[in-house]
């Protein structure tokens, strides 16, 4: 029997949510940069390491410019993973992130959420990470969705723990 | 010597260059005459070699030219498709217009021809029926067809928007109904949350020949999309439908297990909806 779960993509407005989900997706990028109105929902299928088939049931969210609050609530409700996407060229997309996904884990609870920063392929690697070690910034990985770098890798894993 | 030959002599002398200059255009003269009398005689020779060329290269101009053309053409459409289908649209809906208005009188012409020419306790029925309303046998059978029906029912999870389970009386589609279910708890919650009706829910959504029936349960929903005319009357007797089935076959254990879920829905549904 298939496995089906909803995951939330949440961040602020133009850090790359549809890019990464376009990604993986359909393996896509474009430059072109399309504000999300309302919200996009597509399927992914992943085939988790015992075999299983899970449903992944990806919700594209219109990008807030404040914190995570402005989201629309019936949006979130009856999820099983909120995936938080910062940019890590704009530190006003992250600067909150702490508050945010507090905020997320205090009203939604037993829902994993995730920190991801986008838009690795603009900044050095070895220079953010400890940026944001200095901020304080809790992240569970970073991505380049332009580049295809960790997206698979990132969503395999989320796949694998939904399914335990 | 006499004054003759000294006049020549002294001509010679003085006229020399002159008479070079006269002789040589002379010359020229000539050349040229010759040159348009040949181009004459070969145009008789080339002229129908042109034209042959000229009419094979009309008739390859599609093989030749008309992939380029093509190509532009299409790049051009696609780079505007905006306003290829802003023109193409009224001029489309038109024709469709024309067409199904010739069909469907076409249509009621056989409708009607076939029912005078046969006989039976069911069209003696509808006959009857139909004098009775005061309405052709055509259009009576045209409302028969018209009735709804229920072309999919999905039971959604009302939060999450996770499909627990589908039935379609009709062959499977190539729609992922994961999405669709996704999709439409989407909608629901964003009508419910912009005209914050408090507990209110979304009933219903029109779309052209189809209704979407939407019914709401504590954790789950049922949407049921019918084509045809969606009475009042029907839709009591889907909403009845429903009741009696969440009453009956809806319980935890059926919530959990999407399988055994399609399975009783299917069965409960598979007989239309009077």
């Amino acid at each position: 029997m298939t496995l089906s779960k909803k995951v939330v993509i949440l961040g602020h407005f133009g850090v790359g949510k549809t890019s990464l989900f376009r990604r993986i997706i359909d393996n896509e990028f474009s430059e072109e940069y399309k504000v999300t109105l309302g919200v996009q929902i597509k399927k992914k299928m992943i085939t988790l390491p015992d075999g299983r088939e899970l449903s992944m049931i990806l919700w594209d969210t219109e990008g807030h410019s404040n914190t995570v609050e402005d989201t629309r609530k019936s949006y979130l409700l009856g999820s099983h993973a909120f995936i938080y996407v910062f940019d890590l060229t704009r530190e006003d997309t992250y600067k909150n992130l702490n508050q945010d996904l507090e905020y997320l884990t205090k009203n939604y609870k037993n829902v994993t959420a995730k920190a991801i920063g986008n838009k690795l392929d603009l900044v050095n690697e070895k220079e953010i990470k400890a940026q944001l070690k200095e901020q304080n910034i809790p992240f569970d990985c970073l991505t380049s969705a332009k580049m295809n770098k960790n997206v698979q890798d990132f969503f395999s894993d989320l796949a694998s723990e939904l399914a335990k | 010597m006499e004054d003759q030959d000294k006049l020549e002599i002294l001509k010679k002398l003085l006229l020399t260059e002159e008479k070079e200059f006269a002789d040589s255009i002379a010359e020229k003269v000539e050349e040229l005459s010759k040159i348009v009398h040949q181009k004459q005689e070969l145009s008789h020779k080339v002229d129908p070699i042109i034209d042959d060329k000229l009419e094979q290269f009309v008739e390859e101009i599609p093989k030749t030219l008309g992939p380029t053309i093509t190509e532009a053409l299409k790049e051009e459409i696609k780079n505007s498709q905006d306003a290829v289908v802003e023109a193409l649209f009224p001029i489309i809906g038109k024709m469709i217009k024309k067409y199904i208005a010739h069909e469907m009188r076409l249509l009621s012409e056989n409708i009607n021809r076939k029912t005078k020419a046969a006989f039976s306790f069911k069209n003696w029925f509808r006959k009857t029926r139909a004098k009775a309303q005061g309405i052709t046998e055509g259009d009576l059978i045209l409302s028969d067809y018209a009735k709804p029906r229920l072309m999919q029912m999905f039971v959604i999870e009302k939060n999450s928007g996770i499909l627990l389970a589908d039935y379609s009386p009709l062959s499977d589609g190539t729609i992922d109904k994961e999405m669709v279910a996704g999709m439409l708890t989407a909608i629901k919650s964003f009508v419910e949350d912009a005209f914050e009706g408090g507990d209110q829910d979304l009933e219903l959504i029109e779309y052209e020949l189809y209704t979407i029936h939407i019914q709401n349960f504590y954790s789950y929903y049922v949407a049921a999309v019918i084509s045809g005319a969606y009475s009042m009357m029907f839709k009591e007797v889907l909403e009845d439908q429903i009741l009696d089935f969440a009453q009956h076959n809806i319980s935890n254990k059926e919530l959990k297990n999407s399988a055994l879920f399609t399975q009783k829905l299917k069965k409960h549904f598979a007989d239309d909806i009077v």
